[in-house]
């Protein structure tokens, strides 16, 4: 064997002395950082502008012909509706710190941070801000960031969340390192809605049963954290504050149907009778698993969506059947496994129900004991969903806002798609 | 019938110096070749400790279990080509690279040692692996170029020890904690693979 074969031999063996595995973690992850608004800079926010993308959809709401589709912490997106097919979008209402919404007749509430404000909508192009309950929420929670009004200093004091991307060298093992700094992240809410709440009054809107406003008789009921409080609206625009009901803990929605009100909270569902639209009372209560917990309602049948998630950690991930012909006692019928529920809504016999990154299932709830999945749409996002009474099926998830024709609930029939122009998630 | 016995045998004793004969002449015939290998991958690891102040890291060393059989064919009297299979035993990878390889005759000793080059470039697969809750391991490319000694006995077959570079890409996708959208890791194996072998 010749010399420099010999070296070059060495030289490999030397040359690998140095081999380092490079494994490199990658995450993102919110970043939660504090922001402080001034109440005075809320109240001369509100404008209509012309209309912009999508980007961050939260509830949506439907009234007539036009639908709103807010957009979180930023204000309300006005949609001509006309043609399902053809949705076009007209304006939107800049409003800081919106997240619900609610109409009736031309007049449209919406929260704005600590404010209740109402607007006069009979021109879209043109909405003008009408009247203004200052400082009646104290607190609330925007895609699990929570804000609070500090009256001492006139301010909203929230959170910015950024997405931040971060990479580190790691051991090549799978070890799921806990790292520093993050912060409270809480689990989106889902939202969920139902089809018609027959709510006696007409010339007002539908609304998603994640919705925690509700309109019902002549007062506007909106919930918080731990209490409902009502707004008398007799004289529509001028809404007056009126009683305050404490309610629990956790409460996430508000579904009012026929002469009650369905309060979902982490914990369990409430029942209020609602005769007297002035003091609603408490019939009963649903208890249940902690966890995230869409409920919509017809006639006798309550549908409770759990699902697992951050902040609903019970690994559940299920569809019950309740039995609520006795109010004053829920009765569990059925739980059936589900992926990932997030909102749902019901069509009777029909019950749509998102599931997330998974899609949307069509489902036949016709017998109680035998829930029928009879389609299963893949490759959307589903978030939550609201069943017209014209076979329209609304659903909004992260990508866009779709409409279905659901003539043939076996085979939903794509209709149009608005896109969400998200730079991030 | 012992006739045809002896008749047999003696055809068969022609047939096997012809064999020989033919074998000692320089008249190559291309045939199969079989390389198996066990050996360790040896290598470090350099990371970040997570949260520390000021940032620390730490240094751990490596040694994984790598089982390797090249089959292929002596094309030429200094050049086989195959494909390679294997297992390689990482910490939290089972990865089981399949590859295109080359083995090539650099020098030959009067001993009948030979100095062996050895080329093998693929996909390492993740067929074996099994991953734990939530976590998701996909395998990628390999490389492992290096250099052997081939002892050769006198019955043709042969004693391999082989030194190489081995390089194989992986990614993790892993669970998500508090307020975390998205977390994967790229894996970079780099070793110094060690290997004894068998070669047919």
């Amino acid at each position: 064997m010749n010399k420099p074969l010999l070296f070059s031999l060495f030289l490999v063996c030397l040359l690998q002395w140095s081999c380092t595995d490079q494994c490199t973690e990658t995450r993102k992850y919110k970043r939660f950082s504090p922001v402080t608004v001034s109440l005075a800079e809320i109240r001369q926010g509100v404008r209509t502008e012309t209309s912009r993308d999508l980007i961050n959809p939260g509830k949506i709401y439907t009234k007539g012909n036009y639908l709103f589709i807010n957009e979180m912490k930023e204000g309300l997106h006005i949609v001509d509706n006309t043609n399902p097919s053809a949705p076009k979008m007209i304006s939107f209402i800049k409003i800081p710190g919106n997240g619900d919404m609610a109409v009736r007749g031309n007049i449209l509430y919406a929260d704005s941070y600590s404010d209740l404000v109402a607007f006069d909508i009979s021109n879209p192009l043109d909405v003008k801000e009408i009247s203004r309950e200052k400082e009646v929420f104290p607190s609330g929670m925007f895609d699990g960031v929570s804000w609070f009004l500090n009256t001492t200093t006139g301010a909203i004091n929230d959170q910015k969340v950024d997405i931040v991307t971060e990479t580190r060298k790691v051991s090549c093992e799978n070890a799921n390192n806990s790292w520093w700094g993050g912060g409270i992240w809480f689990d989106r809410a889902a939202f969920s809605s139902a089809a018609a709440p027959s709510n006696g009054s007409s010339g007002q809107g539908q609304a998603g049963s994640m919705a925690r406003f509700a309109l019902y008789d002549k007062y506007l009921y909106t919930v918080g954290q731990n209490e409902m409080l009502l707004f008398d609206i007799s004289t529509p625009s001028k809404p007056a504050r009126s009683t305050k009901i404490s309610i629990g803990w956790g409460i996430e929605t508000i579904f009012p149907y026929r002469d009650k009100l369905f309060i979902g909270s982490t914990t369990g569902m409430f029942i209020y009778d609602n005769s007297n639209p002035e003091k609603p009372e408490r019939l009963s209560t649903f208890q249940h698993a902690m966890s995230c917990d869409p409920v919509v309602v017809t006639d006798n049948r309550a549908y409770v969506t759990l699902r697992s998630g951050t902040t609903c950690n019970r690994g559940l991930n299920q569809l019950d059947v309740i039995d609520i012909t006795d109010l004053r006692s829920p009765r569990l019928l059925k739980s059936y496994p589900m992926q990932n529920p997030h909102g749902l809504g019901v069509d009777y016999p029909n019950l749509y129900l998102c599931e997330g990154t998974h899609g949307l299932k069509s489902l036949n709830v016709a017998n109680d004991f035998d829930v029928k999945q009879i389609q299963h749409l893949t490759g959307m996002d589903a978030y939550d969903v609201i069943p017209l009474a014209n076979k329209t099926l609304m659903m909004v998830g992260k990508d866009g806002l779709y409409q279905f024709d659901i003539s043939n609930p076996s085979n939903l029939r794509q209709l149009s798609k608005i896109p969400v122009k998200r730079l991030d998630i | 019938m012992p006739t045809i016995f002896k008749f047999l045998w003696v055809g068969f004793i022609l047939a096997h110096s012809i064999d020989s004969l033919r074998a000692q002449a320089p008249t190559f015939k291309p045939h199969y070749v079989n390389i198996t290998e066990v050996g360790g991958l040896f290598g470090r690891v350099v990371y970040d400790i997570a949260g520390s102040v000021p940032a620390t890291q730490q240094v751990e060393n490596r040694l994984s279990l790598t089982i390797q059989t090249f089959n292929g064919i002596q094309l030429k009297p200094r050049l086989a080509l195959g494909v390679s299979c294997g297992v390689d035993w990482y910490q939290s990878a089972l990865l089981a690279p399949v590859a295109a390889g080359v083995r090539y005759d650099l020098a030959r000793s009067k001993k009948n040692v030979t100095l062996l080059g050895l080329f093998d470039a693929g996909y390492s697969s993740n067929w074996l692996h099994v991953d734990a809750t939530d976590y998701k391991t996909q395998g990628g490319m390999m490389l492992n170029p290096g250099l052997g000694l081939k002892f050769g006995f006198k019955s043709g077959s042969a004693l391999v020890l082989s030194l190489s570079y081995k390089r194989q890409n992986a990614k993790v996708t892993k669970p998500l904690n508090w307020g975390e959208i998205e977390k994967w890791e790229d894996r970079v194996y780099n070793r110094m693979a060690l290997r004894l072998g068998m070669m047919f």
